[in-house]
Order: structure tokens, then C-alpha cells, then sequence
């Protein structure tokens, strides 16, 4: 592998064009960075999404990948209603490389805003295409003319069937068709019969009786073979030396290819290429100096009281204290653990030419960083999307894909690489740990005079998973806006300064739903909390008076969340029994508040309530905003209570679900979810289209996140003036292997069951909080 | 060796005796419905039912099925409707990624078939052995008290 300088790297990405030129081709490969495409979706690229068939069906290409967040029936919905048809006439194909346009990877719960008015326009125009077709062939003017939902009708009676208008040449949209578009969708809604509707997903009818294929593992090829990469066992491990000569004995499999560092074997069946995995004798040069108190001292806020490295807000004096609040948290290294592990099949054809099979939130990123992998054009390597078992950012770059296209190569055959559960763990990248210090003061009144949160944690964009260390250290000078996203708070305050610093960790660290939302959300609700404790004020009514004047769909949700729940006539804290809330804004786009009720019994703790109040804006599919809703809710049960992925030994340890729990059916006893949404009518309607028309995709993504003192995080309150509730200071970490707190009541715990450990009692869950956040994608 | 697959009798070659079964239903019998999530039976999503029992097929050996009754997702719908199980899914819009629900189905069904009227506390024991990572959860438990009802006549 050549070995490129710094300064000869920097050029390489675009500081120095004579640079690239230097680098390109050959090994260079995984030094080469390839950029994730960011462009934004333009009326042309509509025009090339949305056509009739001759069979009579609108075909529309989707550009954003499906993984649950509904945005296939969305679309679709919102093509109907312009086209005046059914749903069912509207047939979707999954984003795929040779169909569509570049598009840019779907993340950030924008899926719908970003490309449903564009659909919409692009609908807008292919009615009136028809119209004006129709118009011709039968000799009348368009006005005489209108589509139903057979085809074109006059008076009632069908004139012309969308499989007669679809034969022959093409139905073009332009460009400029779809600009000057004026889509129903825009109108208000009187015009809209699906958008609105409650509609399951897509791909219902197949998920619940596997009647086709939906998944990658669901692509079969003739002479496919199975393929695994030999890794590193520990975080900067080397391989030193591979053994194969056991695995000959394996009926089935085929070999062992190498290509400089990279490794794998090959089999014809699954059950022989694990037999053969087992039979490696592999020598690794280990590095066993990393674990997770090593990894949260990295990232420790210390007592850090100087200027950080980036400021997210930064308005008045916030001072040198005293404080009446001052709190430390920490939020623990986690996993996506998506049930389907990433899966790709790759192909070569006899021209060299590469296909290849996969659920990405990024083709068009796969494919670029492909064809310069191979030294292909980008015209010669197709990516297929294929529905996705669970993204929550997790297949945001290029992994099985580049596993599967090595060894297809070498082995000359078409190969589908499946990771194990163990690779999930070890060779995916996750969310990085954080830690928090919140610095608050208020008046007499319970007005904020100054709010000073600081944190650092490790990337989320600029992850080291997918950038070689030459990009690192270039982006070691920008702010991460992964980290930033969700820290500057609702809230109003004489004083606000949000500063932090991201760290470059020995694990692989990148986007997790919500990014950095999930961790700074509870932050900022940790603290308001603490701050209406020391102040002897009332969660919601603290939340109230300090919510910033221009956050009124804040406030609105706040109150229905709270109305909801009952929360002024709950009953008082207890020992078994405590009630939190929270509230926040994901993207300046979508509001959500929730209450949670939790309850000790002697199984343990539990949520035993949660109700949810949110407003996405104009919600295209009620059904897939609420399901992202309740999504989200239970993700926040696990992240408050479960989720902590430990390293010792220089090695991620879990190798399986028994080692990483995830929230269960019985950990989700009641969530109610009632939408304060807006019909995109009213105050909303400026919204659409430079906001969420949002729908199955952005809902409210709500997360929540209990426990005061000690809930996601580490330690609470080391710097605690005003001992919320008089606790000490403790340590408790929901890891697998649950360490108990100090004071937690022995026998309570569940056998061990880390669920319980979120919460140290149930009067300290008295602050349950659910973050805002968006819906959707990643 | 012969098994039963979705009411058929099929025959599985010697040579994948020790095949995990889940590997047998998808790559030699081109099945999707049961799914490799963990390969070590921790998260469900490949639960098949072999003679009336949801078994995790990722750690069930072909030749083990020898002679027994494997029913998959593909299996469960009669030739005119879907099963009262897989139709309360629907009706309740349970699945979000999708992925999981084959185990969840599976186990609901094989839990139904023998506890029709099982408590709310046998169908977490049953369904807490099946992850799901979007967050199906309440709908889930939505879905078999509907399918309950329905098995019982009642819808």
C-alpha cells in the first residue's frame, strides 16, 4: 500500500488537484477518500423518477432507500392524489443505480421532505403529459378531459385507459414540466384523498408470508458461492499470519483468497464456510490496551471549564458560576443492532462489469467507492437497494459490498456476503460515547439567566469508519455536525453558551439514530429537570416559562403530552412509582414531548406509561408517522436502560444478542401516542415543501431517556451544588453485565437484568424524558 | 433424508446432514421467510415450527428434521386466506423494517396453536424471546389479541 504524506493526502481530496492524479488507480484505493454524493434533489432528476407503463402503471423510482420508515407507500400516496388514481396503479422500484439519477444517501428523517414535493411536481406534470396526449389522440381540447382512475375520462365515461396512453412512445416528463408543476399537494387539502391515509407498509403482503424477495439475503444467483472476511479480533489488531490447511477437509468449501491485508474464504454452502471459519488457525498481533473506562476517559468533560474547540451557540456571558446547577453526565458507546446483519451479493460480468445486491442508505456512495475500488467507470458497477432489515445510520457506508465485490473477484464467481452477529459487533462502527456538563442558573422566577452546556464525544460524520486517516486529520479542524445536532436547547436564557469538542476514538464511531440528538436531547433534559429541582418548580411548568418564544409548536405538543398522561393529576412520587418528561426539536422541524410512568414491582422497574404528543408538519401516512413514533419510544427504553457496549481487552466483546440486550415485549407495557400533528393546513402551510411534507418518514421521533442521576449515563453530579434530591454521587452503567449501583435494593434487579439499572429508583425516574427527534431514516 | 416442508414431502441431500436447517429452507429451497439474524438462536428472526414447536432453525441441524413436520412463513396461509395471524398483521400494521417478524409471527403462531387463550404473561414469555429492533412491540401485542379473537370466532 503507498505510503502518502499528509500534505501529498490533503491535496489528494481536493486541496491540490495534481494530487489526484498522483494517488489514483491500483492499491490506492483505501486511501482515496470518495466523497458520499450531496446533492440535493432537482426538478430534472423528478423527471426521470416518474413514467407510464404500457401496462397501464405509473412506475415510480424511488431515490431514498426503504427501511421500515415508510417512504414507499409514502410516495406512492403522493403521486395517487396528483394522478387521481389509486395507490395500487402507482408501482415502486426500489432505488437502484441504473434507474435514477445520483441521489444522496437517506438519512436525517428527510426521505419525504426532500423528495415528496418533488414526486409531487413530477405527478403534477405527468397528468397533464397525459392530459395533453389524450387530448390529441382523440381530437378535443384538455379542458373537455380529465384523469380518472382507469384513464381518461369525459363525462363520466372512460375515453381512454392508461394502458392505451402507455403503449408507443414514452410519456415524457421534462425538467421544466415538473418546475412549473402546481401540485395538488400544495393546494391545501382539499385535493388530497391519500395523502393523510393510514396505509401499512409497502412490502406488507411479503414480510408476512415471504412470498418474494425483499432483502439481499433474499437475492439468489445461479453459482452463487458464500463468502466471509477474516478479521482482526481486536481494535487495532494485525493479522500476522492465516492457517486455511484444516479447512481443506470441509466438503464445500472452496478457499482462501488474499489480496494484500484483506482476507476471506470461500464456500458453496453457509454451513460449510462457517465450519471453515472455525477451522482457521489465524496468528494476530493484538492490541489489548483499549476498554471502556479507556474510552470514556477519552471523551471525559472533565472539569473542563475553558473554551472548546467549536461553539454552537454562543449569546451573552454565561460567567464563571456559582451555579444552581452543575452536572455531569455520560452516555456509554452503543450499537445499532439491526435484526438483519449487513448483507451484499456482488457480481462481476465477463466485461469486468460490477453488480451488486444490498440494503444501503447510500447507492450511489457503493457504487462510487466500488468503481474506484476496481478501477471501474461508475457507469460500470450497479448497485440494486433492496429493502433494508433495520438502518437507524448504521448502513450509511460501504461494508458487506466491498467484503463481497474483493471476493467475487478473486474467486471469479458471484459471492453473497452475510456478516456474522459477530462482525456486526466488531467490524460495524457505533455511536460514540459522550460526556456532558451542564452549567445552570435561574432567577427567583424560574427564568434561565444562564445555560453553559459542554460535551465532547467522539465523531458522527466524520467517522473513522468510512474515512481513511488522511481525511480524519482533515476534518480533525471542522466540527462534527453529528456531535452538535440536538444541543442547542429550546429554552430561553440571558445567557446561553453550547460549546464542545469532538475526539477521534480507537473504535469505529458514526451515525446512530438521531446522531448526536439522542445523547444531547437528555442532556438538555437532565438539566432543565435539575434545574426546576433547585428551584422548586414543576417540570412542566419550568418547561413552560423558559421554552423560547418562537417554539410554539414546542409548547403546543408540550401541553398535549402532558394533558394526555394526566400529568397534573398524577400521583405524587413515590417510592414505586415516578412519572418524568421531556420535550425537544429535531432539526428545527419536528416537535415532540412525552411523559413516561415508571413502576417498581418486584420484577423490577418498568415503564408502565408513555404517552406522546408530536408535530411533523403535513403528515403524508398517519399509520408510518405514528409507527416511527412508537418506535422511537421504545428505542428510548433501551437506551435508557439497556444499551452499553463494552470493550475490554482491546475487543468489543458481545458476539451475539445474548450479550447486548435490546427492549422486549414485556419492557413495553403501554405506549400511548396521540399526534398534536398538523393537517398541513393553516399556520403549517408555508411548511410544505421547505418542511417535512415530512410524513411517513419524519415523524416525531421520540427517544426516551430516564434517569436522573443515573439513566443513560455514568456519573451524575459530580459537580453538584444543588444535590437534586440530596443523592450522592454514583456511578451506574447499563452494561450487559450489569454492575449494580451502590444503593440499588438488592433483590430488585431481575437477576442482573441491566433494564432496571437506568433507573435507580422510581422517584428518581421521575425524569423520564423523551427527546424529540425526527422520524425516519437513519 | 425426507421432511415434511409446508405439508410436502421433500428430500434433503446426505451430504447437508449437519446444515444448519435455516440455510437447507433458504438456500436449497429458496424460502424467505425464515431469516439469519445471530446464527447462535439469540434473537429468533429464523423461527420455524417443527411439529407444533417454534425452534430457532439457525441452530437446528438438517438431519435432526428427519422425518418431521417443518412448517415456515410460506407454510401458513391456507390456499383461500391468510392465517387469522398473519392477517391481524396486517390489520395492524405491525411490521416496520420487517425483517424480525417472521420470528415474530412464527412464535405467536406456534404459542396460539396450543394456548389459544394464552394470558397476557405467556405471550410475553413466548414473545420475549424474539427481538425487534424498530420497535413493534405494542402493536405486536395488539396483533395477537386480535388474532386470538379471531381464532376464537370472534371477529
Amino acid at each position: 500500500m503507498p505510503c502518502l504524506s499528509r500534505r501529498r493526502f490533503l491535496m489528494a481530496i481536493g486541496w491540490g488537484a495534481a494530487g489526484i492524479t498522483a494517488v489514483a488507480g491500483g492499491a490506492a484505493w483505501t486511501l482515496m477518500p470518495t466523497l458520499p454524493p450531496r446533492n440535493a434533489p432537482t426538478p430534472a432528476d423528478a423527471a426521470a423518477w416518474l413514467s407510464l407503463r404500457p401496462d397501464g402503471a405509473f412506475e415510480l423510482y424511488s431515490s431514498r432507500a426503504e427501511m421500515g420508515q415508510g417512504i414507499s407507500i409514502g410516495l406512492r400516496q403522493v403521486a395517487a392524489d396528483e394522478l387521481g388514481v389509486g395507490v395500487e396503479r402507482v408501482r415502486l422500484v426500489q432505488p437502484d443505480t441504473s434507474l435514477v439519477p445520483v441521489a444522496r444517501s437517506t438519512v436525517g428523517s428527510d426521505a419525504m421532505r426532500e423528495t415528496g414535493v418533488l414526486v409531487a411536481r413530477a405527478a403534477a406534470a405527468l397528468a397533464v403529459a397525459i392530459l395533453r396526449e389524450a387530448a390529441q389522440r382523440l381530437g378535443r381540447p384538455m379542458e373537455e378531459l380529465r384523469l380518472a382512475s382507469e384513464g381518461i375520462s369525459s363525462g363520466g365515461k372512460t375515453m381512454l385507459t392508461f394502458a392505451d396512453l402507455g403503449a408507443g412512445a414514452p410519456l415524457i416528463v421534462t425538467a421544466e414540466g415538473v418546475e412549473a408543476a402546481s401540485p395538488r399537494l400544495l393546494a391545501g387539502p382539499d385535493g388530497r384523498r391519500e395523502v393523510g391515509r393510514a396505509r401499512p407498509d409497502h412490502d406488507i403482503d411479503a414480510i408476512v408470508t415471504g412470498s418474494r424477495p425483499l432483502y439481499a439475503d433474499d437475492v439468489r444467483l445461479p453459482g452463487m458461492m458464500f463468502g466471509a472476511v477474516i478479521r482482526p479480533q481486536t481494535l487495532e489488531g494485525r493479522i500476522r499470519a492465516i492457517d486455511a490447511s484444516a479447512c481443506r477437509s470441509v466438503p464445500g468449501f472452496l478457499g482462501l483468497y488474499r489480496d494484500g491485508d484483506f482476507a476471506g474464504l470461500v464456500a458453496t454452502r453457509r454451513g460449510a464456510l462457517a465450519q471453515a471459519m472455525g477451522a482457521l488457525v489465524i496468528e494476530e498481533d493484538e492490541d489489548r490496551a483499549i476498554d471502556s473506562a479507556a474510552l470514556t476517559g477519552m471523551v471525559d468533560i472533565g472539569g473542563a471549564a475553558s473554551s472548546m474547540e467549536h461553539s454552537v451557540v454562543d449569546t451573552g456571558d454565561v460567567g464563571d458560576g456559582p451555579f444552581d446547577v452543575d452536572l455531569t453526565l455520560a452516555v456509554p458507546f452503543a450499537a445499532h443492532a439491526s435484526i438483519e446483519p449487513r448483507t451484499a451479493v456482488a457480481r462481476f460480468d465477463k466485461d469486468g462489469g460490477l453488480e451488486i445486491w444490498t440494503g444501503t442508505q447510500d447507492p450511489f456512495f457503493v457504487r462510487n467507492s466500488l468503481a474506484n475500488a476496481f478501477g471501474l467507470g461508475r457507469d460500470e458497477v450497479v448497485v440494486h437497494g433492496m429493502r433494508i432489515g433495520g438502518g437507524f445510520g448504521a448502513r450509511t457506508i460501504v461494508a458487506a459490498e466491498i467484503d463481497a465485490a474483493r471476493l467475487a473477484k478473486l474467486c471469479g464467481r458471484p459471492v453473497k456476503v452475510q456478516w456474522s452477529r459477530s462482525d456486526e459487533f466488531r467490524a460495524g462502527f457505533h455511536r460514540p460515547p459522550s460526556s456532558h456538563r451542564l452549567r445552570l442558573s435561574a432567577d427567583a422566577a424560574g427564568r434561565i439567566t444562564h445555560w453553559h452546556h459542554a460535551f465532547r464525544s467522539g465523531h458522527v460524520i466524520f467517522t473513522s469508519a468510512a474515512m481513511g486517516s488522511g481525511l480524519q486529520f482533515a476534518t480533525g479542524f471542522v466540527a462534527d455536525p453529528g456531535v452538535a445536532r440536538g444541543s442547542v436547547p429550546p429554552y430561553a436564557a440571558d445567557a446561553t453558551l453550547v460549546e464542545f469538542e469532538d475526539v477521534r476514538l480507537p473504535v469505529k464511531t458514526g451515525p446512530w439514530r438521531g446522531l448526536g440528538a439522542a445523547a444531547n436531547s437528555w442532556a438538555v433534559e437532565t438539566a432543565i429537570d435539575a434545574l426546576a429541582r433547585a428551584k422548586g418548580i414543576d417540570p412542566l411548568e419550568m418547561r413552560m416559562r423558559s421554552i423560547a418564544s418562537e417554539h410554539r409548536r414546542l409548547r403546543a405538543v408540550l401541553s398535549a403530552a402532558a394533558e394526555m398522561a394526566g400529568w397534573t393529576l398524577r400521583s405524587k412520587d413515590s417510592s414505586d412509582e415516578g412519572w418524568g418528561l421531556a420535550c425537544g426539536i429535531y432539526k428545527e422541524m419536528s416537535y415532540a414531548a412525552a411523559v413516561a410512568r415508571v413502576t417498581r414491582s418486584e420484577a423490577g422497574y418498568r415503564v408502565t406509561g408513555l404517552w406522546c404528543a408530536h408535530d411533523c408538519g403535513l403528515v403524508v401516512n398517519p399509520d408510518q408517522v405514528r409507527a416511527q413514533v412508537e418506535g422511537n419510544l421504545v428505542w428510548g427504553i433501551g437506551m435508557a436502560s439497556k444499551e452499553n457496549l463494552p470493550v475490554d481487552g482491546g475487543r468489543i466483546l458481545p458476539e451475539s444478542f445474548f450479550d447486548y440486550p435490546l427492549p422486549l415485549l414485556s419492557d413495553v407495557r403501554r405506549a400511548a401516542c396521540r399526534s398534536a400533528w398538523s393537517t398541513g393546513s393553516g399556520r403549517h402551510r408555508p411548511n410544505v415543501g421547505a418542511q417535512p411534507a415530512n410524513a411517513p418518514t419524519a415523524a416525531g421521533r421520540c427517544r426516551l431517556v430516564t434517569g436522573r442521576h443515573c439513566g443513560i449515563g455514568t456519573r451524575a453530579q459530580r459537580h453538584a451544588p444543588a444535590d437534586i434530591d440530596g443523592h450522592a454521587t454514583r456511578t451506574c452503567r447499563p452494561t450487559g453485565r450489569l454492575q449494580r449501583p451502590a444503593a440499588f435494593p438488592a433483590g430488585l434487579s431481575r437477576g442482573g437484568r441491566p433494564d432496571a439499572c437506568g433507573i435507580s429508583s422510581a422517584r428518581q425516574a421521575g425524569t423520564i424524558a423523551v427527546m424529540a427527534v425526527r422520524g425516519g431514516d437513519s | 433424508m425426507l421432511i415434511a416442508l409446508n405439508r410436502q414431502s421433500v428430500e434433503i441431500a446426505a451430504d447437508l446432514a449437519d446444515e444448519p436447517l435455516l440455510f437447507v429452507l433458504r438456500d436449497y429451497f429458496g424460502l424467505n421467510g425464515p431469516r439469519f439474524g445471530c446464527g447462535v438462536g439469540s434473537c429468533g428472526a429464523c423461527t420455524v415450527v417443527i411439529d407444533g414447536e417454534a425452534q430457532r432453525s439457525c441452530i437446528y441441524p438438517a438431519a435432526a428434521a428427519e422425518g418431521r413436520q417443518v412448517l415456515t412463513l410460506e407454510g401458513l396461509a391456507g390456499s383461500e386466506r391468510l392465517h387469522p395471524v398473519q392477517q391481524a398483521w396486517i390489520d395492524e400494521s405491525v411490521p416496520q423494517c420487517g425483517y424480525c417478524q417472521n420470528g415474530q409471527i412464527m412464535t405467536a403462531f406456534a404459542l396460539l396453536a396450543t394456548r389459544p387463550d394464552a394470558a397476557v404473561a405467556e405471550v410475553e414469555a413466548a414473545m420475549d424471546a424474539v427481538l425487534c429492533r424498530c420497535g413493534t412491540q405494542s402493536r405486536i401485542r395488539k396483533a395477537i389479541l386480535r388474532a386470538q379473537s379471531a381464532m376464537a370466532g370472534d371477529l
